[in-house]
């Protein structure tokens, strides 16, 4: 399965919905979207992965490269990671870079 | 169980990698923590064979698996270059994340921390790394 992701940008948010799986085949989609959902400036940068199946180390490098791009300004929460996805990313120890939410939320709150 | 895969910058491998780990779970019992680390070990070590190993180019990489004394293994094999992926400066410790932006910084260290015994060997002209996992190992 490859990558749909689902944009929005309102009030200083962007926030991604990444449906399907981030390899070494989609993740420069995902560095696409995330580049065009940052064009203007924002203060958050949200990924809804409930219906995210598979982080591959592509992946993870994409979401490095957008902490690296947008700097200490911009918060990336990642919203709803299944398990294995959250453990991969623990794995590496980027939670220490972004920060990690269970639960239903609203990302625009 | 074997499954050919003729990667290629242009060729994505990564349905076929799950294809055949998702039967090989099935197969043997593997629980979905384990089914989901075994693919990924084996998507970055085919990834870095395609990447590194064929520079991007064509080349074969042919995956068997199977069981033997309780343990669950999947062995990938190419005809690239030599090389152990063990020897990588980032494969046995977590990189820096300054430097993991580049291809190559946490795929081996994943494919390393996701089995439970990784093993390589140059046989027959041919790259072979065997990844192993012990069914309820980690649990």
């Amino acid at each position: 399965m490859s990558l749909d992701v689902r944009t929005t940008v309102a009030d200083g948010v962007a926030t991604l919905v990444l449906v399907g799986t981030v390899d070494s085949a989609s993740a420069r989609t995902l560095d696409e979207r995330i580049v065009a959902a940052t064009d203007q400036p924002v203060s958050r940068l949200v990924l809804v992965l409930d219906e995210l199946t598979f982080l591959s180390s592509a992946g993870l490098r994409s979401l490095l490269y957008a902490h690296q791009r947008l700097g200490r300004g911009v918060h990336i929460e990642l919203v709803n990671a299944r398990p294995e996805v959250a453990e991969t990313i623990r794995m590496t120890g980027f939670d220490q870079s972004v920060t990690l939410l269970d639960g239903p939320r609203d990302p625009r709150a | 169980m074997r499954t050919r895969l003729h990667v290629g910058d242009d060729t994505p491998h990564g349905a076929e990698v799950e294809a055949h780990v998702e039967t090989l779970a099935a197969a043997t019992g593997l629980d979905r923590s384990e089914t989901y680390r075994l693919r990924l070990a084996a998507e970055e070590i085919v990834t870095n064979v395609a990447l590194h190993g064929y520079h991007s180019g064509r080349g074969v990489v042919d995956l068997e698996s199977g069981t033997e004394d309780g343990l669950v293994w999947l062995r990938i094999e190419d005809d690239a270059p030599r090389f152990d992926p063990r020897s990588h400066p980032g494969a046995r410790s977590r990189p820096d994340p300054a430097s993991a932006t580049r291809p190559g910084g946490f795929g081996l260290f994943l494919a390393m921390t996701c089995v439970d015994d990784f093993h390589y060997e140059y046989h027959g002209g041919r790259n072979r790394c065997t990844l192993r996992l012990r069914p309820g190992g980690r649990s």
